[in-house]
């Protein structure tokens, strides 16, 4: 997309000492090596970077850093690249450094409720490991059987359980994270009450890459819930599904999901999953809640009432827990499921404040129609965060065209009514041209300062967030 | 030289929902080895930024196990195996396709040769041949494992089964022929008109790309779909002119699925059903992934298929087994060697041997009361 900078090729000095870090077989530089690495999950960007480094430890992170640093050689972290922003594609070559290899969870305590573990592990193997000693890691991303946990805190992933839960931030008690100079600081610890000096943890958890490595995370757990459930309600249109949304909160509810997709995004789920979902509403809404399974009950009939008073079509309890997982499992793959219906799927991220969710969606459907796009929208209805995701063919060039015009109007609306431009998949590339906007020009001369105080040389993600 | 399908090739959104399924991926956490990071290089290839003879393009094509495991959790429906295939007819021409497959290629046409040969002589002898259901008789399991046919004869004797069958061109079709996969698979198709049974998940799985689904069954599928006139299977019985035994231990039995039957024709549940009727069924966390043997890849990439392979043997030695289930050859190979390696007492038994009755090797032994 963008033309690289210069930049300090990759030379075979530099491809030497790597491998005397990591070991000959995990450094990688031949075209046909490094071309995988070219693409994460954001569609329109791509660009090769000289090499690849699999690093097994922090001390071999470390080592690359120093090497890099001292040869101005630009550095991508990368976990599963299943980020949506383009925060992996090395624009201005250089080594993308793959995390994976870092996949072994350290610890899991009851006691203490958190967990320790090392930056490959995935969402899912963490959630599963915490489920096994009755314990719950909260972040919930629809990408969470890939995602790892590095890129979720670098990132600072949301999910399905954002409304009562939070997002990845929340979690997040202290990192391991190597700088760019290749000095390895600890930030945070064990404790939920530590307040000495800034909080670094913080401003890692979701700098993208940009700031530091993040080679150790160490996370909150909490007490799994006796039980758990989900509803789903059939609406006219999303609108009327938004206004559902408001009754509920208003009726005192926090429930623990609360998303919707709208008509194409049933069809696409359907055609994958096949659960048998009213085809002929206009919009679907998944509604549910966990807790002491009497309460869960209750409040998941409260919930299908109020759908039905904000003009359901039809609302209904999903019976068994194999339902309900299976409704959740479906709504996390809208998007590749959405791809059905084109070949390039351009999925963003705005978020409005909840009461202005049916006004958003009514700007977002004119705005499809002036363009005269299939813009299909889902997303965490209860944070407000919206998926607006806009499918065109291959090769129809002017379509793609279009496509960013239009979404450089949701973005703006976005902000218009008090919302943001991106509510959890981050700014990358893909959303740095709207950055000033959102923030102000102040703000973004100070992230570039605490970017340069990281990252003096800058060669952690150059011509992403900060830069 | 053919190109991609476009459309196969533009349907994957590099999402990645795919990674956790692979099982090389699992080996190397490496993207290249991953469904997604293959199809990069498969779009590498078709926009010429990466040249034909590139190695690492062509060290991928046959790292692949070709398991399809890929396909079954994409929401986005990339057709993964055909992709593979076109991938692999422009990458293994001539000297590029692999010594070993190139051998058994000529190995299976030779002896179509000799058989269509003999079927032509035949045919003239008898003309009308039934409209099904007939058995397949797949090429490498009548050489390597002939009792499982007996077996499955035994136990489905309403089958017809010509003994000049030929191949059905799966080989070809993974293996950078796919041209010649497909007429052979035509040419079978023609041969044994009406429905086929066979007792191989990968023939079955290609025949079925090719004939349709509706003319392939696979034997569990056959078994468990058959009208009422045949009867289910009984339990291997016991000799009934004795003195009453001793309530035998059921067989602890567990399945490894074969992966083109389980991702490609998404059959699955019914050899499982008719386990339960004849053993104590018990489920490994890995039946549903590839076992490593692949088609060919057990002999093109020894190393890695037995690397694919390890996890799973410590599973079935943790699990008390009697014996592992199998439905296709190369598995039915691949398990037997890798116990047989490791001096492990559970024997892998093809489905249709289970069914068909007693097996003498595979008295349930007595174990000691704790299990
Ligand atoms: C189908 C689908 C559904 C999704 N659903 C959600 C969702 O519900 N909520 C959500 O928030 N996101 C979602 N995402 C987006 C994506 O999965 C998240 O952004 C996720 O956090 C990325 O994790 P990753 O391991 O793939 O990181 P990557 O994509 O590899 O990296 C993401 C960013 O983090 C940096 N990074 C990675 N690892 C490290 C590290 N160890 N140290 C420092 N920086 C690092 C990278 O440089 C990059 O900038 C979805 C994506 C897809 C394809
Ligand atoms: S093959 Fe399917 S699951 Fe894998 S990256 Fe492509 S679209 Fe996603
Ligand atoms: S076919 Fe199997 S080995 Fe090949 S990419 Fe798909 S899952 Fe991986």
């Amino acid at each position: 997309m963008k033309t690289a900078p210069a930049r300090e090729p990759v030379d075979a000095s530099a491809l030497r000492e790597l491998r005397a870090i990591v070991g000959a077989d995990h450094v990688r530089h031949a075209d046909g090596d490094v071309t995988a690495y070219a693409r994460d999950a954001t569609p329109l960007f791509h660009a090769r970077p000289d090499a690849v480094v699999h690093p097994a430890s922090t001390e071999e992170v470390a080592a690359v850093l120093r090497l890099a640093g001292a040869r101005s050689i630009p550095v991508v972290p990368r976990g599963a690249g299943s980020n949506l922003c383009s925060g992996t594609v090395p624009l201005a070559g250089g080594i993308v450094l793959v995390l994976t290899r870092l996949d072994r969870i350290l610890e899991v305590s009851g006691d203490e409720l958190l967990a320790v573990c090392q930056p490959g592990v995935t969402c899912a193997a963490l959630a599963d490991a915490a489920a096994a000693r009755g314990l719950l890691y909260a972040p919930d991303p629809g990408s969470r059987s890939v995602a790892t946990i590095g890129g979720t805190v670098a990132t600072c992933a949301g999910g399905l359980r954002g409304l009562k839960y939070g997002v990845t931030r929340n979690y997040v008690l202290g990192t391991e994270t190597v700088l760019a100079t290749g000095e390895v600081i600890r930030t945070g610890g064990r404790l939920w009450k530590d307040v000495a000096g800034y909080d670094l943890t913080r401003l890692l958890t979701g700098s993208e890459g940009t700031l530091g490595v993040i080679t150790e995370v160490t996370l909150a757990l909490l007490p799994a819930p006796a039980a758990g459930g989900n509803g789903l309600a059939y609406f006219p249109g999303l609108a009327d599904a938004g206004r559902a949304v408001a009754a509920i909160i208003a009726a005192g509810i926090v429930p623990a999901t609360l998303e919707f997709l709208d008509a194409k995004c049933v069809e696409a789920v359907e055609r994958f999953a096949g659960l048998g979902l009213r085809r002929d509403a206009g919009a679907l809404l998944i509604f549910g809640d966990d807790g002491e399974p009497a309460a869960v009950a209750r409040q998941l009939d409260r919930m299908a009432e109020l759908c039905l008073a904000a003009g359901a079509i039809e609302a209904t309890v999903a019976g068994r827990a194999a339902e309900s997982e299976a409704l959740l499992a479906a709504r996390r793959c809208t998007l590749p499921a959405l791809s059905r219906l084109g070949s390039i799927t351009i999925l963003e991220d705005a978020g409005v404040p909840r009461p202005q969710i049916p006004a958003m969606v009514g700007h977002i459907d004119a705005i499809a129609e002036r363009y005269d796009l299939t813009i299909a929208t889902f997303g965490h209805a209860g944070d407000g965060n919206l998926h607006p995701t806009c499918v065109v063919d291959a090769g129809d060039d002017e379509a793609v065209e279009r496509a960013h015009l239009a979404f450089a109007e949701i973005f703006r609306t976005a902000m218009r009514l008090g919302g943001t431009i991106t509510g959890e998949h981050g700014v990358g590339a893909a959303k740095l041209p709207y950055l000033a906007e959102r923030l102000g020009t102040a703000q973004v001369d100070l992230l570039r300062r605490i970017k340069a105080a990281f990252d003096p040389a800058g060669v952690l993600n150059p011509g992403k967030v900060g830069s | 030289m053919t190109g991609f399908t476009p459309d196969l090739l533009n349907r994957c959104i590099s999402c990645g929902f795919c990674l956790p399924a692979c099982p090389t991926y699992a080996l190397t956490k490496d993207e290249t080895s991953s469904p997604r990071g293959r199809i990069n290089l498969m779009r590498a290839l078709e926009e010429g930024s990466l040249p034909a003879d590139d190695l690492r393009l062509g060290e991928e094509a046959s790292f692949c196990l070709g398991c399809r495991a890929c396909e079954t959790v994409c929401p986005a429906g990339v057709r993964y195996g055909a992709l593979l295939e076109e991938w692999r007819d422009r990458q293994w021409q001539g000297a590029a396709r692999p010594p070993v497959v190139r051998l058994l290629m000529f190995a299976v046409n030779a002896r179509w040769r000799v058989r269509l040969m003999g079927l032509l002589r035949r045919h003239a002898r008898t003309p009308d041949r039934p409209a099904g259901p007939h058995l397949m008789l797949g090429c490498f399991e009548r050489a390597l494992f002939p009792r499982v046919s007996r077996a499955a004869l035994r136990l489905l004797p309403e089958l017809a089964v010509p003994a000049a069958q030929g191949c059905c061109g799966a080989l070809h079709a993974h293996n950078g022929d796919s041209e010649r996969g497909r007429a052979l698979a035509a040419e079978l198709g023609r041969r044994l008109p009406g429905v086929i049974v066979t007792t191989s998940g990968g023939c079955a799985a290609h025949l079925a790309d090719v004939l349709g689904r509706d003319r392939v069954k696979e034997l569990s599928e056959y078994v468990t779909g058959r009208p009422a006139a045949g009867p289910p299977p009984e339990p291997p019985a016991t000799d009934d002119a004795g003195p009453a035994p001793l309530p035998a231990r059921p067989l602890r039995i567990a399945l490894q699925d074969s992966c083109h039957l389980r991702n490609g024709l998404g059959v699955w549940r019914e050899p499982r059903a008719l386990l339960e009727r004849i053993g104590e069924y018990v489920e490994l966390p890995s039946a549903g992934t590839c076992c490593g043997a692949a088609g060919s890849y057990a002999l093109v990439r020894p190393r890695d298929s037995r690397r694919v392979l390890d996890a799973k043997l410590d599973e079935i030695e943790a699990a008390g087994l009697d014996c592992v289930a199998v439905v296709n050859p190369g598995c039915h190979r691949q398990l037997d060697q890798g116990l047989r390696r490791r001096k492990s007492a559970v024997r892998a038994v093809h489905l249709a041997e289970l069914l068909a009755g007693p097996i003498d090797h595979l008295e349930a032994a007595p174990r000691p009361t704790n299990r």
